[in-house]
């Protein structure tokens, strides 16, 4: 549980501030050329809270799932589950490529942060979360 | 890997999660997708983004079925709906994210919540069913000869 908590942690501070620098530094002049599909700017900030709990819902549901399936795998499990996570995002990506006027620059740049946002996060869990060793015989 | 009874999963986890985002988002949900009209491409527009909805529907189906048939050994209706749920709580979050920086209502939030739930959950219980690897170990019992 205390590896648990610890992964969870973790993965949690790395997608916020993987998020701020991606998002929000580097990709900042590429959101603001479809400023019309976004909150202004002082409005975005009085919903940050919901930013913060949405990181921490995808860093506890990550977590929880490596821990369901993927434990044991070590580092290589985290990055493969990363990786199919990724994937499955991209097929919603698509979704909502198809139903809301984004450029197709905006989104195919996210999908890439996603990756390394999913990789790396499967590094961090994979190398943190061992499970008990007398439950992991498999 | 039983790469048959993936695929029919596959299929059938396609086939379902296009219905259900058809019947779910895209009636269910139109009106309150209308209040915020400027957020969505027009008909037209929409319907020469079509293809790209079909695949990105694909591309869910084939790595929720992926996901379920490597690391739920077992199979299972119940195993693979609760993996899903653990799935669709990632997109609850992406979507926590979205409401915060697209001026979307609350309406429309919990309604995407709410649908990526049902609609990992069945998806799940449906590949869990139809996905059931052979078991490892044979016993093969001779008939007696008489």
């Amino acid at each position: 549980m205390k590896r648990f908590i610890l992964a969870f942690i973790a993965a949690f501070i790395f997608i916020f501030l993987w998020g701020w620098l991606y998002n929000g530094v580097l990709l900042k002049d590429v959101f603001a050329e479809a400023q019309s599909l976004f909150r202004p700017r002082e409005e975005m900030m009085g919903l940050f809270h919901w930013i913060v709990i949405g990181q921490a819902g995808l860093a506890l549901a990550f977590v929880m799932i490596y821990a369901s399936g993927f434990a044991g795998g070590g580092i290589a499990a985290g990055v493969r589950l990363g990786i199919m996570l990724e994937i499955l995002a991209i097929g919603a990506r698509c979704a909502i490529y198809a139903t809301q006027p984004f450029p197709a620059k905006l989104l195919v740049l996210i999908s890439i942060g996603g990756f390394i946002e999913m990789i790396v996060t499967g590094v961090i869990v994979g190398a943190i979360y061992k499970p008990n060793q007398s439950l992991s015989s498999s | 890997m039983d790469w048959k009874k993936f695929f029919i999963a596959f299929v059938a986890a396609f086939g379902f999660i296009f219905l259900f985002g058809f019947i779910w988002y895209g009636k269910l949900m139109h009106g309150a997708h209308q209040e915020v009209p400027t957020l969505w491409r027009t008909e037209a527009d929409f319907g020469n983004h079509f293809s790209t909805l079909v695949f990105g529907h694909i591309v869910m189906a084939f790595f929720l079925t992926l996901v379920c048939a490597r690391f739920v050994p077992g199979g299972g209706p119940g195993a693979c709906a609760t993996l899903a749920i653990l799935v669709a709580l990632i997109y609850a979050g992406a979507d926590l994210i979205t409401f915060a920086v697209q001026p979307l209502t609350t309406k429309i939030l919990c309604g995407w919540i709410v649908g990526d739930l049902i609609q990992f959950t069945i998806a799940g219980a449906i590949i869990g069913a139809i996905y059931k690897p052979a078991p490892a170990h044979t016993t093969f019992v001779k008939e007696r000869s008489p």
